[in-house]
């Protein structure tokens, strides 16, 4: 086994933490059951890593192999990237997408490998139509850099790819390219729409969000949902504002409906608009160029923090329309100026 | 001398013992009084809780007697109401099961507070498979408010063709399209889990199901080559493929017996179901083998 591929191996496996360690050698299969029973999981892991590295090394692991265990490691620590999503278009008048994994994976690896000469393309199929690809990226003279790869999450048979953000941006035209031509698509376009949840980017890029539908089957009509308050209230109490309370409630379970939100951490608006104030003679107001700024929101859910502005009586309902289009539009990235 | 001397020793603990006795005789004293008052507090509120205990059943003694005589002087219009009540029930009942039959039309829907929920119910061979939903909402332009069509099959580009003009045609449109994806699946489905057997290798598919690959062998144990076939399907609102191609994987020129069965293969795969050939397929070996035994 080449030093390179051991080293490789190695770190991949010192960044995998114990309790996950014989999941993801699983996953892989690449070590037999016989082989992983010989190892003592509750030694010190640096123990744990030689013996494992060992037993890589009687089987001859290839740089395949690790790339492989690499992008195991990403599928179950996808949140530590940062994830951006790409649509493609097809021309006018295409013919019917009848897609070959087998011949898209090969032209993929083949631009790639005739633009650069050292790059390392690999590939893991997931059970929900969607393929893995991982890319080391190097140059005419450089081998590739196992440690700053790009991951790309395509979709077969649809416009949408998602690949992981890097600070190396002068791939991402040759990426792009490859990921278009081997998919039989003309064009791909960057969406304004980032986070670091795989899983609602795709839930809101193919619009999956809300999954509740009625039917005649339905056990609650939605009307009958009550407010939630006044349950053991004693009946002395009333409520001044109620009216007020119940169209609160309407008019976010209208906007937000009763599906969890798909998750985003942060919603960036870009501000170049004229200012706009009640009193006259301001210098701002006078001013003839728009003003620019930022403005970005955060949470550890946004979607869900929104959603509570309102009943929580920090924000008047309704919202903004400018926050509340989010995952209708599909974009945390907003520009905004003067019509 | 000792008891001048060191008086406190005599005296004073003397003193402290007389103390000492009388604090524990007192608290002994005191004990059973206070747990004297507890018991009689217990014992009072256990009266009181043995008449509520036996109010209420004389309460409920009467209630029931009063019941049974209200039942004995039934009216004949008290036993009407009762058989309108049963009439109405079935009524119910029946409405509930038309509306149930609705789903083995293909198409039903349910009127929403803001447009219809369209249920769309797709099956294949009189297989019933999986429904999708499109929930729309009722404005000018009509609109798609939330659905859950896959991904992969075209519902913007039907959606713009027809929604805004002829709303049963786009209906029927996406009907074609799911009733065949889902025909698709169900062939490929079952090919892979009733004919394993005949296969050679995973069956290689994509996501709609319109392009099919696989090897396959008649005789599984035998010494016959291969099968490649290759099945496309242009046509997405169809069940049947639209090109196929099967090879023999030996390569070199075939037999013309073997050539013979490279192109009905051929044929077979573009005029039946997929799952109907291979039952074809293994029904012929379990003839061959009868023959042979």
């Amino acid at each position: 086994m080449d030093e390179t591929v051991a080293e490789f191996i190695k770190r991949t496996i010192l960044k995998i933490p114990l309790n996950e360690l014989t999941t993801i050698l699983k996953a892989w299969d690449f070590l037999s059951e016989n082989q992983l029973q010989t190892v003592n999981f509750r030694q010190r892991k640096e123990s744990v890593v030689q013996h494992l590295i060992h037993l890589c090394e009687e089987k001859r692991a290839s740089l395949n192999d690790a790339a492989l265990l690499d992008i195991i490691y990403t599928q179950f620590h996808q949140h530590q990237k940062v994830w951006d999503v790409f649509q493609m278009s097809k021309g006018p008048g295409e013919d019917v997408d009848l897609f070959d994994m087998k011949q898209f994976k090969n032209s993929f690896k083949k631009i790639l490998q005739r633009a650069l000469k050292n790059v390392t393309v690999s590939f893991r199929e997931t059970e929900e139509n969607a393929v893995w690809i991982r890319i080391a990226w190097g140059t005419q003279y450089t081998k590739p850099n196992q440690y700053k790869p790009t991951y790309v999450v395509y979709y077969s048979q649809t416009p949408y790819a998602f690949k992981s953000s890097s600070t190396l941006r002068r791939n991402t035209p040759l990426l792009g390219q490859a990921l278009t031509v081997a998919s039989k698509h003309h064009q791909i376009v960057k969406m304004d729409l980032r986070s670091r949840y795989l899983d609602s980017l795709k839930a809101i890029v193919f619009k999956q969000y809300n999954q509740t539908f009625e039917t005649h089957n339905s056990a609650t009509p939605l009307q009958e949902r009550s407010l939630g308050l006044d349950i053991n209230m004693d009946s002395r109490i009333t409520h001044e504002n109620i009216v007020e309370k119940e169209r609160v409630q309407r008019i976010t379970q209208e906007t937000f409906g009763d599906y969890p939100q798909p998750q985003l951490e942060f919603a960036q608006y870009k501000l170049e608009t004229k200012f706009k104030s009640d009193l006259n003679g301001s210098i701002l107001a006078e001013r003839e160029e728009p003003l620019r700024c930022l403005i970005k929101f955060s949470s550890p859910h946004l979607l869900e923090a929104l959603k509570s502005l309102a009943p929580a009586g920090i924000a008047d309902a309704p919202l903004s329309p400018l926050l509340t289009c989010i995952p209708n539009k599909r974009k945390n990235y907003f520009k905004i100026r003067d019509k | 001398m000792a008891g001048i001397l060191a008086p406190g020793l005599g005296v004073l603990a003397h003193l402290e013992r007389l103390e000492n006795q009388m604090s524990r005789s007192r608290k002994q004293s005191e004990e059973p009084q206070s747990v004297q008052a507890q018991e009689r507090v217990l014992g009072t509120k256990i009266q009181k809780l043995r008449h509520l205990r036996d109010d209420l059943k004389a309460a409920v003694r009467h209630r029931r007697g009063s019941v049974k005589a209200c039942i004995a002087n039934v009216e004949p219009n008290q036993i009407v109401e009762v058989n309108e009540q049963e009439a109405l029930e079935e009524k119910l009942e029946n409405v509930k099961a038309v509306l149930q039959a609705y789903h083995f039309t293909g198409l039903s829907g349910k009127l929403t507070s803001r447009g219809v929920c369209v249920c769309i119910n797709t099956a294949f061979e009189g297989n019933l498979l999986d429904s999708y939903f499109v929930d729309l909402v009722i404005q000018k332009p009509l609109r798609i408010h939330h659905h859950s069509v896959p991904v992969f099959i075209p519902l913007e580009e039907i959606a713009a063709k027809y929604l805004q003009t002829n709303i049963q045609h786009f209906l029927f449109s996406l009907c074609e399209y799911l009733n065949a994806y889902s025909g698709r699946k169900y062939q490929a489905d079952r090919l892979q889990s009733d004919f394993a057997a005949l296969l050679t290798g995973p069956l290689q598919r994509n996501p709609l199901c319109n392009l099919l690959s696989f090897t396959y062998k008649l005789d599984p144990g035998g010494q016959s080559f291969p099968f490649c076939a290759r099945l496309l399907y242009k046509d997405l609102t169809a069940t049947l493929p639209t090109d196929v191609t099967v090879t023999c994987q030996g390569g070199e020129a075939l037999s013309s017996s073997w050539e013979e069965q490279r192109a009905s293969h051929e044929t077979l795969f573009c005029t039946k179901p997929l799952h109907q050939v291979f039952a074809s397929f293994a029904r012929r070996e379990k003839l061959d083998m009868s023959l042979v035994s």
